[in-house]
């Protein structure tokens, strides 16, 4: 049985002038029903250009190289904007980072959120409408809905605003989710309330939900699985369990050990050295060797294949070859905090 | 209504200084008011028959002198009569008046819709053919004087193709057929369309180019609104309050292609008879006409700022304060 969404062999590319831009590289994944899939990695790493892509959101210099998105079986690939307004809202939605800037600031928020009920019923009463609107504000924990209904935007803290955009975003009882970074622009105390309330949400109308964050730590409290992505490829993926006790990618690792909780007791933060390479022209090779303390000479040379560790945890590094040395993780086991 | 007040103020101050500078200006520029109250007889006369003429006019007197006491009829609503015209200035505007607001009012009320038309159609396709087409024309009758394009159209549609006709604002006799009246219409209302569309049209081109790539177009797309929807729902709607805005200041913009074209085309409009009195030295009649004239700027621009004010909601600054159920956050931060 295909799952809901299915990704295979997924590039996309932005053709700017200065070259192609390779931001995500023949990337599979699937997302089964009610699931919540976790997308983690530095910034710049493909993470929201996947989401985005998808949903056929991407600005017109940007397309789909090669590889196929199928839902519930059927290929969407080369659907055309029409085809994808159709899609957009009922199928899937998307939470974005910044609730700041996403919603227009010159409508009121039930308005906002009203229009993405009456996409897909265009012939609501009045009435049910305010109720529906009303309802989703309730949903999503806003306060007196009938009365901040009315207001603007700029009327709404950072916390309420990415609440009425979760508002909107469910308004059209979507069976996928995107979430991207939803939190990253909030303070940290209501970071922690938008994530109970993704969970919550996703529990209540069983919305699989593809969640995007660089936050190791934030994903262990929403994902059911994780896909680590680094420069526009998936390096490692498995259930959050798999993952978190067992990483075996040396990015992974470094994700790890760059949580403040790994670095208890000593003298300094832990960082990834260097930074991402360009993606005009990726380096040969595995992308991460240059910053990877345990490269083996094959790493500048040939890219690593997924390596299966168990039928749902797989890695992309040599380390995980027969031939390679035996390393043991950098990282304390998840389980001894 | 302080602040009303204090707009009054700044209001009535603004028009004393228009009066005085043009008053001082057309009175020290060179020229003979007499020609435009005697004709040609005043080129005729001698030394003393000038003299006496100008003592009638008050026109020997000192030029504050001459300004206090135009201040002090024009206070009680007297503004003196037209030298050429030989009646009250306020007649002489209020017979034009008319020709002038149905020419510049149908311009204005053109530009308007059509611009934003235009604005939108360019900014659909944006990039494509059509929209460079659109702007490179755009830009070149933006750029052509009105008076040039005037002379060529009537050279084109009046005197090659004999289509329509060149001057006036109605055939001889014919002063209440409508029909007849548009018919003159076409071809001043056309030049004035025609070089102050693009200006207006390219402004909401940009602005709205600038929304679509604005973060809210992605939410409102994610939930499947069609793009004709985002754009006019959408955009447009943040475009609007600074196209008001623009408008209102267009106002007296497009007046004054008006008052050229007028000119060319010997329109009876405000436009000629302000060219006339400026040219003829008939003082009464342009202190009028520019204090009319700077009266509407300003109040243009007045509208403009309280557009701009009561239309965008973030401007109404201090307002949300009031709004009860915001200071209790509660459960919804």
């Amino acid at each position: 049985m295909p799952g809901l969404l299915e990704v295979n062999h997924l590039s996309i590319s932005f053709f700017t002038p200065r070259g192609e831009v390779e931001a995500v590289r023949d990337v599979s994944f699937s997302l089964n029903a009610g699931e919540v899939l976790a997308v983690v990695g530095e910034s710049g790493c493909g993470k929201s250009v996947l989401c985005k892509g998808i949903m056929k959101l991407l600005p017109p210099i940007a397309r789909i190289k090669s590889g196929s998105i199928c839902i519930n079986g059927t290929d969407i690939t080369g659907y055309g904007e029409r085809d994808m307004q159709r899609l957009r809202g009922k199928l899937f939605s998307m939470v974005f980072q910044d609730p700041m800037s996403v919603l227009n600031p010159t409508m009121t928020i039930g308005a906002q959120i009203g229009e993405a009920v009456k996409v897909h019923q265009p012939r609501i009463a009045k009435k049910e409408l305010t109720e529906k609107v009303i309802g989703f504000m309730e949903l999503v924990g806003i306060d007196k809905p009938e009365e901040r209904m009315k207001m603007y935007p700029h009327q709404f803290s950072g916390g309420m605003r990415q609440r009425s955009v979760m508002a909107t975003a469910l308004a059209g009882n979507p069976k996928i989710l995107f979430a991207d970074e939803p939190t990253t622009a909030l303070d940290v105390t209501i970071q922690a309330q938008i994530l109970d309330l993704l969970r919550d949400v996703q529990k209540k109308l069983g919305t699989a939900t593809v969640f995007v964050s660089h936050d190791l730590g934030v994903v262990a409290r929403v994902a059911d699985r994780v896909a680590v992505m680094y420069a526009g490829k998936i390096v490692e993926t498995g259930t959050v369990e798999e993952v978190y006790y067992d990483p075996r990618h040396p990015y992974t690792w470094g994700l790890m050990r760059a949580l403040p909780a790994f670095s208890k007791g000593q003298d300094y933060l832990y960082a990834i050295p260097g930074m991402l390479p360009t993606l005009i022209d990726p380096p040969k090779g595995d992308a991460f060797a240059c910053r990877n303390e345990y490269a083996l000479a094959i790493d500048y040379r040939e890219e690593p294949p997924l390596f299966p560790i168990t039928d749902t945890h797989y890695a992309a590094t040599w380390l995980l070859d027969k031939r390679a040395p035996r390393i043991t993780a950098p990282v304390r086991r998840w389980k001894d905090e | 209504m302080l602040k009303w007040g204090k707009k009054l103020l700044f209001f009535l101050f603004y028009l004393f200084l228009l009066s005085v500078l043009v008053f001082v200006i057309s009175r020290l520029s060179p020229g003979d008011p007499l020609v435009s109250y005697y004709g040609e007889r005043a080129e005729k006369m001698d030394a003393q028959e000038r003299e006496w003429a100008e003592n009638r006019l008050g026109l020997r007197d000192p030029i504050p002198v001459q300004y206090v006491r135009w201040l002090e009829n024009a206070l009680q609503g007297d503004f003196g009569i037209s030298y050429k015209y030989k009646m009250d200035a306020a007649e002489v505007i209020r017979g034009r008046i008319g020709n002038t607001l149905l020419l510049g009012g149908s311009g204005f009320l053109l530009i308007f819709f059509l611009a934003l038309w235009l604005g939108v159609f360019c900014a659909w396709y944006e990039g494509r053919w059509v929209d460079r087409a659109i702007c490179s024309l755009g830009t070149v009758t933006s750029c052509i004087p009105e008076f040039w394009l005037s002379l060529v159209f009537i050279l084109i549609f009046a005197v090659n193709l004999k289509w329509l006709p060149s001057s006036g604002a109605y055939s001889v006799g014919k002063a209440e057929d409508v029909g007849d009246r548009l018919w003159h219409l076409i071809l001043p209302l056309s030049i004035v369309v025609m070089t102050h569309l693009w200006y207006y049209a390219y402004m909401i081109r940009n602005k709205l180019l600038e929304e679509v790539r604005a973060d809210y177009v992605l939410l409102a797309k994610s939930k499947g609104l069609k793009r004709s929807k985002v754009m006019v729902k959408h955009c447009l709607r943040n475009v609007m309050p600074s196209y008001f805005s623009i408008m209102a200041i267009a106002v007296p913009h497009i007046l004054g292609g008006t008052y050229i074209v007028e000119t060319v085309f010997s329109y009876p409009g405000i436009g000629t008879l302000s060219y006339e009195s400026a040219r003829y030295k008939d003082y009464n009649l342009l202190m009028l006409l520019c204090i009319l004239s700077g009266a509407l700027v300003l109040l243009c621009n007045l509208a403009a700022q309280a557009i701009n004010e009561r239309i965008d909601p973030r401007l109404k600054a201090g307002e949300f304060l009031k709004e009860p159920g915001v200071e209790d956050e509660g459960r919804g931060v």
